[in-house]
């Protein structure tokens, strides 16, 4: 429960059934993200990348219910086909416009189906970036310990 | 001005502040009684409890002298859906790419 409270990141994980090299291309290569960006009933018509770290994206999806949503960030990590990192950021007015986010997602194959890991966290500020030098699952190690400790302490 | 949202996730991204919102999660309490299990001094705590209070996370009694602090749920509740917006919207692309994965490797073998 005390861990679920501050839960503000987000962990999938999917295994997909091709090589590594090609679920890459499909995050680096614009025809490719066009294919499959967005929700259910979003088609994604604009994705403009420049694939080098310090490069941009930027791209929109669209529905006939929500209209067009661009979407964009800078890539600050790239290791071929094992690693990717960028920044995701709203352009719209919405709720979570303004708030950027950093997204982390490795590749690895195994036995020619590849295993995708995607972690996105706000991305908002020095604070942030210090406390993950540190490691941020030590952060909610802690708080798990901390509640744990807490627990006990009531018990007894 | 930062939108309230950014407010309380730079509030959340403390993990001391997340371990007193921790402790908070299990009822009010005193500066005091917050600061006990923390290897930090007094004024140190009422700095986190100061941000917290200002992205409305947490709230304080007023009338009280000892001001216990209670966690306000709502602002957590904007973290929540805007986590679960995110959720939906990378589970839905995922599904994407794995269907548009079969029919890339479809087309390769009729190649």
């Amino acid at each position: 429960m005390s861990a679920r409270l501050a839960d503000d990141e987000l962990l999938i994980t999917r295994t997909f059934d091709a090589p590594a090299s090609l679920v890459f291309a499909l995050w680096s290569k614009p025809e490719h993200m066009k294919r499959w960006m967005g929700p259910a009933n979003f088609t994604c018509p604009e994705a403009k990348i420049d694939f080098r770290v310090g490069g941009a994206y930027r791209a929109m999806i669209t529905s006939p219910a929500h209209g067009e949503n661009w979407f964009g960030g800078v890539y600050r990590e790239i290791v071929e086909n094992k690693r990717l990192v960028f920044t995701f950021t709203w352009d719209n007015d919405g709720p979570s416009a303004g708030v950027e986010t950093l997204v982390t997602i490795t590749f690895e194959e195994k036995g020619g189906k590849t295993v995708q890991t995607f972690h996105q966290r706000p991305f908002l500020n020095v604070e942030r970036r210090d406390s993950h030098v540190g490691g941020w699952t030590s952060a909610f190690d802690k708080l798990a310990a901390y509640a744990a400790q807490i627990a006990k302490e009531h018990i007894a | 001005m930062p939108d309230t949202l950014s407010v309380t996730l730079s509030a959340l991204a403390d993990p001391t502040r997340r371990a007193i919102l921790a402790r908070l999660a299990r009822g009010e309490a005193t500066v005091n009684e917050i600061a006990k299990p923390f290897d930090i001094s007094l004024p140190a705590v009422s700095r986190h409890l100061k941000v917290l209070e200002a992205a409305r996370l947490i709230s304080r009694g007023r009338e009280a002298q000892w001001r216990p602090c209670r966690l306000e749920p709502r602002a957590l509740k904007a973290v929540d859906g805007w986590l679960s917006r995110y959720r939906r919207f990378w589970t839905q692309s995922f599904d994407k790419m794995d269907a548009y994965l079969a029919e890339l490797k479809a087309k390769e073998k009729r190649k």
